[in-house]
């Protein structure tokens, strides 16, 4: 872990509020240590550009959001190889935010004020990506979530500094549902994991489900953390839906694959897993069961991703887990997108670099998918290719355990509802700096 | 009769589950039987019997790789059984040494042990996190003990019942020590009386060590049987140790029956209230102890004891 | 102390602490650390404070604090949205609220003593902390109650904006000095006098005619009401309000916090031990994720060999001279130090 080396550079800061209050007093108003609002500037020059890097080391995603930090890493390499951005070095920080929103919280703060980070990036829970997202907000600090699914992140927790880069939970309810229900029945049970992204990918599974003809029979929550999952097996079995429709993540869902599989109950319903990680999957393979969904997959046939998991597999030869997924895929992309959006704005003054981001098209080649996607200008959220996988028979080799069964458009998967749930605050309200 | 035969799978699952709270609990309500010292960090104990079954069934150990390579080939099956009786053995060290710190508080308020073992317990997790990491394990088991059965038209699993029988066998042999052996009959009295069992000639030092060890074995014990239920990872050791707590207040402290009708107890409310109100079952054992203690103020089986100093 | 003797309103070494704290804003981030951290600090300490009322006070081992800490801070932020958004409405609601649950608490514990205490308040704790948790329409599950405002100090002609992480601490430290002065007033008062001879000897006390019931009632009640004025004010620091501060490992960390300072022996030990713990946890923190391994030892030696804490080992410097012996005390008392 690097530690911060520039504590002397906050003085600036400082400075500039001893100045507002004085002014504040001065103008004779009666808001004092005001105007809250100020622009923070530091000295230009060849001063390194600063991410903190909020990902969880610990908790339940403490696995995925260590991967979620490989993928940013090797992008931050791949740009200071070539000469950093705007000739300036990248410089990052990690801390382990613990899967835990209060400590998201303290991270974040420390981030800003302590450590002089001009971006965020990483986040696998919603509720840590939310509390990061308050902060930020608070600061005008551009935060990427890249890794939390809940359909809430870019709905009514969107944030004009935020950007989302995982495919949400109604992505994948629209990509699976229609389908399911047309080829296997009617009667859906839902197990869903107690917490926002649970409830609110469930919600979106549930008017999947209602607006297609299908019926909700019932809503079992599982708190975060169950690893004893017998009350609810004996529920399922008693209940006996058509299809069981999980979300449910993290080591959560790892310990209810081994049960369910332990068990040979998955024969006994159509299990649909909303989205799985990579590093979930990683860790239990021999339970894989069901159909699920995910954005990305290290053995898609498309130009580039052969190299770009070597380049990968080199910068991490020791890593848990042998190939890039998912997770480590988004982090990658939304680093690396974050860095040429700096180029693309030619600074780091962050209403030009949102201004880039904003309505931002990546072709399908590029972000080694299948089609096109672009940045959300109404949700700020990545609209990209949706996959339906399901447990590989013939596998080519070891790391080889998803068969593709299929990949949606972004624009038929895109959830309908955000924009108008998603409030986005005009520039003039958010607060400037560069750094 | 539709609604009892629903309920009789949930009545089931709450009967095993109480078991294995009961074997859980059992360790505790020894050490704090004789020695009138809550102990804290059992659910530490417990997680490193957890941990040191993983190392031995899935072996990553720091040996030479031929050597390792060869108890890999080892069936699982023996190297389950290897766990079983060498985690307990392995953890029993740590208890010595807690036992050796605890001295410095007997005779005190108890509530310095109380506070003594919190701080251990604060410790044990954090080296566990140092060693193994933050993330989770799951214990493998034996072909023979994994998989499902059918009854009552339900799939069950296996190991469940191997859990629960485990916990059967625990809680005789600790039953057969305390009520059949001139050591038990030593612990009783020096649970009752310890200034008599000291002018009998007993050395009660001694007496307090083998307690001790025998409780820290019997949580690591616990540990291993509910690694492959429970999942393996650094905080499982809170999971257990506060319905321990929880069942021999419940019970009664200082009372082998009431920590085994305890932990059935609230395995059955927990198990039950999961038919209902799954998602809030965990907390019906709280709302039982709270009403149980309320009403009794010893709990079920209690008599006099330290704690009410 | 003898009854009768007049007590001062506040003694140096709180005086120094409050000056010292004072200027905290000027040098903190050039020491490397950050304003939010101060912020953090100071509501823990005013939590300690309150805590140690019941711990080191009272001698009632109370395990599950952290409910009304928590009580506070969703208080705080409820209030603000479904009543009105002004602070000293948010406060008064989370102290209200705190107070009533420790009110609900001490009824079913108050005639309890000793572990069994420490018990029911744990079984307590933890049914808050669920509640907090399953109540997701009220309480935003595990994610939390998010957008909390910090509000603005209305002081009728004058208005101060607490947005900023500076601002906010020194209105925190003013809540501080305002609980210290009251909390020390308290311990001083006949009340609290009654509530140290209960501690010393529940039997003797009833005996001679205390009515011991409702004076350990009312300890945990203050105790838990002043906890929620704490957790209101995290709320705000945080902007949000998250069930894990009523979890056992919290409620546990302030006991630590409480008995590492030396709660037990002196009034301002809380606060020496909120302090500690908070420069631990970043310091050491920013060296090693196992931070708590080397508090959690340092805990343990403390209890072991110190139960004074920290406190009691610069009071047993400072009386080195006189040679007082540091045995440890069996039933400790705070001490006007």
């Amino acid at each position: 872990m690097r530690k911060s080396r520039n504590s002397a550079t906050s003085l600036s800061r400082r400075t500039i509020m001893k100045g507002s209050l004085m002014a504040a007093a001065a103008s004779g108003t009666a808001t004092f240590f005001g105007p809250w609002r100020h622009n923070r500037v530091w000295a230009q020059g060849a001063k390194p550009i600063k991410l903190g890097l909020t990902c969880d080391a610990s908790g339940q995603y403490g696995n995925s959001g260590q991967d979620d930090l490989r993928g940013m890493r090797l992008a931050i390499d791949e740009f200071n190889v070539k000469g950093g951005v705007l000739g300036r070095k990248i410089e990052w920080t990690t801390a382990d935010t613990e899967t835990n929103p209060a400590t998201g919280t303290r991270i974040a703060e420390r981030f800003i004020a302590q450590e002089q980070c001009g971006f965020l990036l990483g986040a696998v829970h919603s509720g840590v990506a939310n509390a990061i997202t308050q902060v930020a907000a608070k600061y005008g600090t551009i935060y990427f979530n890249t890794n939390s699914s809940a359909p809430s992140e870019a709905g009514e927790n969107c944030s004009r500094v935020k950007f989302v880069w995982d495919g949400n939970g109604t992505n994948f309810s629209k990509a699976a549902v229609q389908n399911a229900l047309e080829k296997i029945g009617k009667r859906w049970l839902l197990l869903t994991n107690d917490y926002v992204w649970g409830h609110t990918t469930s919600a979106a599974t549930k008017a999947q489900v209602e607006k297609a003809g299908g019926q909700i029979i019932d809503n079992l929550l599982i708190p975060q953390n169950t690893r004893d999952f017998t009350s609810y097996l004996l529920k399922v079995q008693q209940i006996k839906p058509d299809v069981i429709a999980t979300a449910v993540g993290g080591d959560d869902i790892k310990a209810l694959r081994q049960q369910v599989s332990d068990l040979r109950l998955e024969d006994k319903a159509a299990w649909i897993n909303n989205q799985q990680d990579w590093p979930d999957i990683w860790g239990a393979p021999e339970t894989l069961f069901g159909v699920f969904g995910t954005t990305w997959y290290h053995l898609l046939p498309l130009p580039g991703i052969a190299e770009f998991v070597k380049r990968w597999q080199t910068a991490y030869p020791q890593s848990p887990i042998p190939v890039p997924g998912n997770v480590s895929y988004n982090g990658y992309m939304a680093t690396r997108e974050l860095l040429r959006a700096i180029v693309r704005a030619g600074s780091t003054n962050n209403l030009k670099v949102i201004k880039a981001l904003e309505g931002h098209k990546m072709t399908a080649a590029d972000r080694m998918q299948h089609f096109d996607a672009y940045i959300d200008p109404a949700t700020h959220q990545v609209q990209q290719t949706i996959y339906l996988a399901r447990r590989n028979a013939k596998p080519v080799d070891k790391t080889d355990l998803y068969e593709i069964i299929s990949w949606t458009k972004p624009e038929s998967a895109l959830d309908d509802a955000a924009p108008g749930k998603c409030k986005l605050k005009p520039d003039a309200e958010v607060p400037s700096y560069e750094i | 009769m539709g609604t009892l035969l629903n309920l009789l799978p949930h009545l089931v699952n709450g009967i095993t589950l109480g078991l294995l709270f009961a074997l859980i609990a059992l360790g505790f309500m020894l050490i704090l039987g004789l020695m009138e010292q809550i102990n804290l960090a059992h659910g530490s104990l417990f997680a490193l019997g957890a941990y040191f079954a993983y190392a031995i069934c899935a072996p990553r150990l720091p040996l030479p790789p031929d050597v390792l390579g060869m108890w890999a080939a080892v069936p699982l099956g023996w190297r389950f059984a290897a766990a079983v009786v060498l985690a307990p053995i392995l953890v029993a060290p740590f208890g010595l040494v807690l036992e050796r710190l605890m001295r410095r508080t007997y005779g005190r308020d108890p509530l310095y042990g109380l506070l003594l073992t919190f701080g251990v317990a604060m410790v044990l997790e954090e080296l566990i996190r140092m060693v193994w990491g933050t993330r989770d394990y799951i214990l493998p088991v034996p072909r023979e003990m994994s998989g499902g059965f059918i009854m009552l038209d339900l799939i069950w699993s296996t190991y469940r019942f191997w859990a629960a029988a485990l916990a059967i066998v625990a809680m005789a042999g600790v039953w057969a020590i305390v009520e059949r052996t001139r050591f038990g009959a030593m612990v009783k009295a020096g649970a009752h009386d310890s200034e008599i069992v000291q002018a009998l000639g007993i050395d009660l030092t001694r007496l307090r060590v083998w307690v001790f060890v025998l409780g820290t074995m019997l949580a690591a014990f616990a540990g291993v049987v509910l690694a492959p239920l429970w999942g393996i990872r650094p905080h499982m050791g809170v999971d257990a140790v506060v319905p321990a707590f929880l069942i021999i207040v419940l019970g009664g402290v200082g009372s082998f029956w009431g920590a085994a009708i305890g932990g059935l107890l609230v395995g059955m409310v927990v198990g039950l209230s999961g038919a209902y109100a799954s998602e809030w079952s965990m907390l019906s054992m709280y709302l039982l102890l709270i009403a149980v203690v309320t009403l009794r103020a010893r709990g079920l089986f209690g008599k006099k004891s330290v704690l009410e100093v | 102390m003898a009854p009768g003797r007049l007590v001062p309103t506040f003694t140096p070494a709180m005086l120094v602490s409050w000056l010292l704290f004072a200027t905290v804003p000027m040098w903190i981030e050039r020491v490397g650390l950050y304003q939010y951290l101060g912020v953090e600090i100071l509501i823990f300490a005013i939590y300690a404070l309150a805590y140690n009322l019941v711990l080191g006070h009272a001698g009632l081992p109370s395990f599950g604090h952290g409910a009304f800490f928590g009580i506070g801070a969703y208080a705080f932020g409820l209030a603000q949205f479904n009543l009105a958004a002004s602070l000293w409405v948010g406060l008064a609601v989370a102290v209200l609220a705190a107070g009533l649950g420790g009110t609900l608490v001490a009824l079913f514990i108050s005639h309890r003593r000793g572990i069994y205490y420490a018990l029911m308040t744990i079984a307590f704790g933890q049914v808050f902390w669920f509640i907090a948790i399953k109540a997701h329409s009220i309480t935003g599950g595990e994610d939390g109650l998010l957008k909390i405002e910090r509000l603005p100090v209305a002081l009728g002609i004058v208005t101060f904006d607490l947005r900023d992480n500076t601002a906010l601490y020194y209105f925190v430290l003013a809540v501080f000095v305002g609980v210290s002065l009251l909390l020390w007033r308290l311990v001083h008062s006949p009340f609290g006098r009654i509530v140290k001879a209960i501690k010393q000897n529940e039997t003797r006390a009833r005996f001679v005619g205390y009515d011991v019931w409702r004076y350990k009632a009312a300890v945990l009640i203050i105790s838990a009401a002043l906890s929620g004025l704490a957790g209101g004010l995290f709320s705000m620091a945080q902007t949000s309000a998250f069930p894990d501060v009523m979890s056992l490992h919290y409620s546990g960390y302030v006991v630590m916090m409480t008995l590492v300072g030396g709660g037990l022996v002196s009034f301002w030990g809380p606060v020496v031990g909120a302090v500690a713990f908070f420069l631990a946890r970043d310091m050491i923190g920013a060296l090693t994720t196992g931070w708590m391994l080397w508090f959690g030892l340092f805990f343990v030696a403390l209890v072991l060999f110190k139960p004074e804490g920290i406190a009691g080992i610069f009071a047993g410097l400072a009386t080195r001279k006189h040679k007082t012996t540091s045995a440890p005390v069996s039933n400790p008392q705070p001490q006007e130090r």
